[in-house]
C-alpha cells in the first residue's frame, strides 16, 4: 500500500516541524526581549545530548525530557550571563555557545553512544487510528512533544501577549529604557525569557533525540537551529505564524524525501537544498521590512540609565 | 563545524609500555565516534584486539577528525608521540595522508580507501560491493511488496556498488524486486534518516536498508512500523529490531591490523593495495529469528559463491536510464568501484 505524496509530505513535515517549532518558538521569546541567541543550535544539541545520555542511564524518556528541559534553560541561562549581566556581544556570544554546545553535547552523549533507548511513548486516538488514510502511515502516531506542539505555541503567544509579564518582555524588546522607567527591570525580564527560551529549545532538541531518531550523534541537530533562527523572521516574531512556518519548511525536508522515494527525476542535489532556498527566498522577501516587524531593541546592549 | 569538536585521546594498550624496547606505536585516525556502533566502531574493536593480543604494540586513537587540514595536524602529533604506523580510516583523509606520509619515509600507513600504494603507503579496503549480493537474495526473498528501500548518505561510487549489487541479488531470486534510494545529503543526518526511512516505509517498501555511519535510526523506524530490516556496518545492530531483523553485513579488520602491524615489528612492511571481501574484511550478521530455514540456505550459498569470486559485476549490464554501461564479459573490479556512476535496472533514483 502506497500513501499519496500529500499525505506523506504531511505526516514527515509533522515530524520533522516538531522540534522546529519548538525550537522557533523559544528564540521569539528571547528575541523579543531584545535579545539575538545565534548558539540556538548548541542548546539544541545539549538538549538531545542530555535528553539521550539521562534516558540511557535510567531508562526512562521522561525523565531525559525534564532533563533536557532544564539543560537547555541553563545553557540559556549561561548565555544571559554573558550577554545581560556582563553586556558581552550577543553575536559573539551566540557564537561562543553554539561551540560551547557541540563541545558539551558531545562530552555528554559519548558514553551512551549506542544505547538503545525506547524513547517517548507514542499515542494514536482510537477514532484516528481507524481512518483509512491513516492507516500505514506516521499520521497522529505521535509523542507528547508532537501532540502539544500546537498548544505550546498558543502558550506562547498567550504569555506574550495576554500577560502583563509578556508585555514587559515585549517592552524591554522595544526599548529597555522606556521599560526601566516605567518601572520594570529589563535585566530580570531578558533573563527570565532567555531562561523559558531555553526549555523550549532543550525539548527541541530532545524530540530528535528521545522521539524521531531513537539515537544520539554528534552534531545530528544538522543545522535545525540556523533554520529555526531563520523561522522566528519568517514567523514576524509572532509565535502562532511559528506554527506555519515550522510546517513549511518540515515539509520542504519532507518533500525531497517523498519525491525520491516517489522516483522523481530532480536532482537530489538540487532537492537537498529545496529547505535552504526557501530560507534565502523569505529572507530575501522579508529582509527589506524587516523593521517594521522585529523588536527595534533587538541586538542592542542595554547599559542603563547611568 | 565537526572540526570544532576534536577529542584527541590516547589509549596505552599496554600500561608502562614506555619500557626498554621503544613499543610500535599505532595511531589510528577515526573521523566519527569510537562509540558509533557503526564503521568508527569496527576499527576501534580491531586496534583495541590487535593492541592486546600483540605484544609491544600501543594505540594512539584520534576521535572526531575532520577531513582537512586538522587531519594532517592530528597525524603530525601522533608520529611526535612516537606512532610508527598511522591508520587515517576515512576516504577523506587521502590527502593529507599523502602528505604527512611523504615527509615521513619512516612511518608506514594503511588508508582505508583507494588510490595508488607507495612503499610506505598501503591502501586497503573492504569490498563491500560483491557482499551485498547475498543481502540481496534475502531481501528479494523476505520482500511481499517486491519494494525495498535503500537509504544512502551520499551518491558516490561504493554506495552506487552496494545498492547495485543488493539490486542484482534481489532480482536474482525474485525478478520483479525493485530498490527504490533515498539519499539524504550527509552521512549521519539522524532526522533526515528517519524521515528517508518513513518516506520509502509510505512507497510500500517492506525491507530497508542502509548506506550511512550509524544503522540504528533507519533500524528502529522501520521495526516501529512493522518494517523489516537489512543492517550495514554493525552486525550488532540486530538487538535493534528483534522482530524485522533479516541480516546484515559488517566489517572484520583484525586480521588484516595484525598482518601488518606484525610486518611493521618485523621491519618488512611494504605498501599495497589490499582489497578483501565477504569472509575477510566483510562479515556477514546472524539471521534474524523470522529468516526461514531454506532463505538462510539460499543466502548462504549466494555468500559463499561471492566468497569464491563470483562478481556481480559482470556484463553485458545496462543502466536504469537503458544504457548499456558494461558490454559482454566486461567487469568492474572492487578497485574501481569508487568511480562507479550509474543504477542497475530495477533500481529506482538518480545518480545525480
Amino acid at each position: 500500500m502506497t500513501t499519496p505524496l500529500f499525505l506523506g509530505v504531511l505526516a514527515g513535515a509533522v515530524l520533522s516541524g516538531t522540534s522546529l517549532l519548538y525550537a522557533t518558538l523559544g528564540e521569539t521569546i528571547g528575541e523579543r526581549a531584545g535579545i539575538v541567541n545565534l548558539g540556538l543550535e548548541g542548546i539544541l544539541l545539549i538538549g538531545a545530548s542530555v535528553g539521550f545520555a539521562v534516558c540511557a542511564a535510567t531508562g526512562s524518556a521522561w525523565a531525559g525530557l525534564g532533563a533536557a528541559g532544564l539543560a537547555g534553560g541553563l545553557g540559556n541561562l549561561l548565555f544571559a550571563w554573558l550577554v545581560v549581566a556582563r553586556r558581552a556581544n550577543q553575536l559573539a556570544s551566540g557564537l561562543a555557545m553554539l561551540l560551547f554546545g557541540l563541545g558539551a553535547s558531545a562530552l555528554v552523549g559519548a558514553p551512551h553512544m549506542g544505547a538503545v533507548i525506547a524513547g517517548l511513548p507514542k499515542w494514536c486516538p482510537a477514532p484516528l487510528a481507524r481512518l483509512p488514510w491513516v492507516q500505514g502511515t506516521t499520521l497522529f502516531n505521535y509523542d507528547v512533544l508532537t501532540w502539544l506542539a500546537l498548544p505550546a505555541a498558543v502558550l506562547v503567544w498567550w504569555a506574550l501577549f495576554r500577560t502583563r509579564w509578556g508585555l514587559g518582555i515585549r517592552a524591554v524588546g522595544e526599548s529597555p529604557a522606556a521599560a526601566y522607567a516605567s518601572g520594570r527591570n529589563p535585566a530580570a525580564l531578558q533573563v527570565q525569557a532567555l531562561a523559558a527560551g531555553g526549555v523550549l529549545g532543550g525539548l527541541a532538541g530532545a524530540h530528535l533525540s528521545l522521539s524521531l531518531t531513537l539515537t544520539w550523534a554528534e552534531y545530528m541537530t544538522a543545522g535545525r537551529g540556523f533554520i529555526a533562527i531563520a523561522l522566528v523572521i519568517f514567523s514576524k516574531w509572532r509565535p502562532l505564524r511559528a506554527v506555519a512556518g515550522a510546517l513549511l519548511f518540515g515539509g520542504a525536508e519532507a518533500l525531497q524525501l517523498q519525491l525520491q522515494a516517489r522516483g522523481s527525476e530532480v536532482s537530489p542535489f538540487l532537492l537537498e537544498m529545496a529547505p535552504y532556498l526557501l530560507t534565502i527566498l523569505v529572507l530575501l522577501a522579508w529582509g527589506g521590512s524587516r523593521r517594521l516587524f522585529a523588536p527595534a531593541a533587538l541586538g542592542r546592549t542595554f547599559y542603563g540609565l547611568d | 563545524m565537526k572540526m570544532l569538536t576534536i577529542a584527541l585521546s590516547a589509549l596505552a594498550c599496554t600500561p608502562g609500555a614506555r619500557a626498554d624496547t621503544p613499543p610500535l606505536v599505532i595511531g589510528a585516525v577515526y573521523v566519527g565516534s569510537i562509540n558509533d556502533y557503526g564503521y568508527n566502531r569496527s576499527f576501534h574493536d580491531a586496534f583495541a584486539k590487535v593492541c592486546k593480543d600483540l605484544p609491544g604494540t600501543r594505540l594512539l586513537e584520534a576521535e572526531n577528525v575532520p577531513e582537512s587540514a586538522e587531519a594532517e595536524r592530528i597525524m603530525e602529533g601522533m608520529i611526535q608521540q612516537g606512532a610508527r604506523l598511522v591508520f587515517p580510516t576515512s576516504f577523506g583523509y587521502q590527502d593529507s595522508a599523502r602528505r604527512v606520509a611523504k615527509r615521513h619515509k619512516e612511518v608506514c600507513f594503511e588508508f582505508a580507501g583507494d588510490g595508488a600504494a607507495t612503499r610506505n603507503f598501503g591502501v586497503f579496503f573492504g569490498s563491500t560491493q560483491a557482499a551485498w549480493y547475498p543481502m540481496g537474495v534475502a531481501a528479494g526473498r523476505m520482500t511481499r511488496s517486491g519494494k525495498l528501500g535503500f537509504v544512502i548518505g551520499m551518491p558516490i561510487g561504493y554506495a552506487l556498488g552496494n545498492v547495485n549489487a543488493f539490486e542484482m541479488g534481489a532480482q536474482s531470486v525474485n525478478p520483479k524486486a525493485t530498490t527504490i534510494v533515498v539519499v539524504t545529503g550527509g552521512w549521519s543526518d539522524k532526522a533526515k534518516e528517519a524521515g528517508a526511512a518513513n518516506a520509502l516505509l509510505d512507497q510500500g517498501c517492506d525491507v530497508v536498508t542502509m548506506h550511512v555511519d550509524s544503522p540504528t535510526t533507519i533500524i528502529q523506524t522501520a521495526e516501529a512500523r512493522g518494517a523489516m530490516s537489512i543492517g550495514f556496518q554493525s552486525v550488532e545492530a540486530r538487538a535493534l529490531a528483534p522482530k524485522g531483523w533479516i541480516t546484515g553485513l559488517g566489517f572484520n579488520w583484525a586480521p588484516f591490523v595484525a598482518k601488518v602491524a606484525r610486518s611493521v615489528l618485523a621491519n618488512q612492511f611494504r605498501g599495497e593495495a589490499v582489497y578483501q571481501g565477504l569472509g575477510e574484511m566483510v562479515a556477514m550478521a546472524p539471521f534474524g529469528a523470522s529468516v526461514p530455514a531454506g532463505v538462510q540456505a539460499q543466502v548462504n550459498a549466494a555468500a559463499a559463491k561471492v566468497a569464491k569470486g563470483f562478481n556481480p559485476f559482470t556484463g553485458p549490464l545496462k543502466s536504469n536510464t537503458g544504457s548499456l554501461v558494461l558490454p559482454p564479459g566486461a567487469t568492474v573490479g572492487a578497485d574501481q568501484m569508487g568511480s562507479l556512476n550509474w543504477y542497475v535496472q530495477g533500481v529506482v533514483g538518480k545518480v545525480r
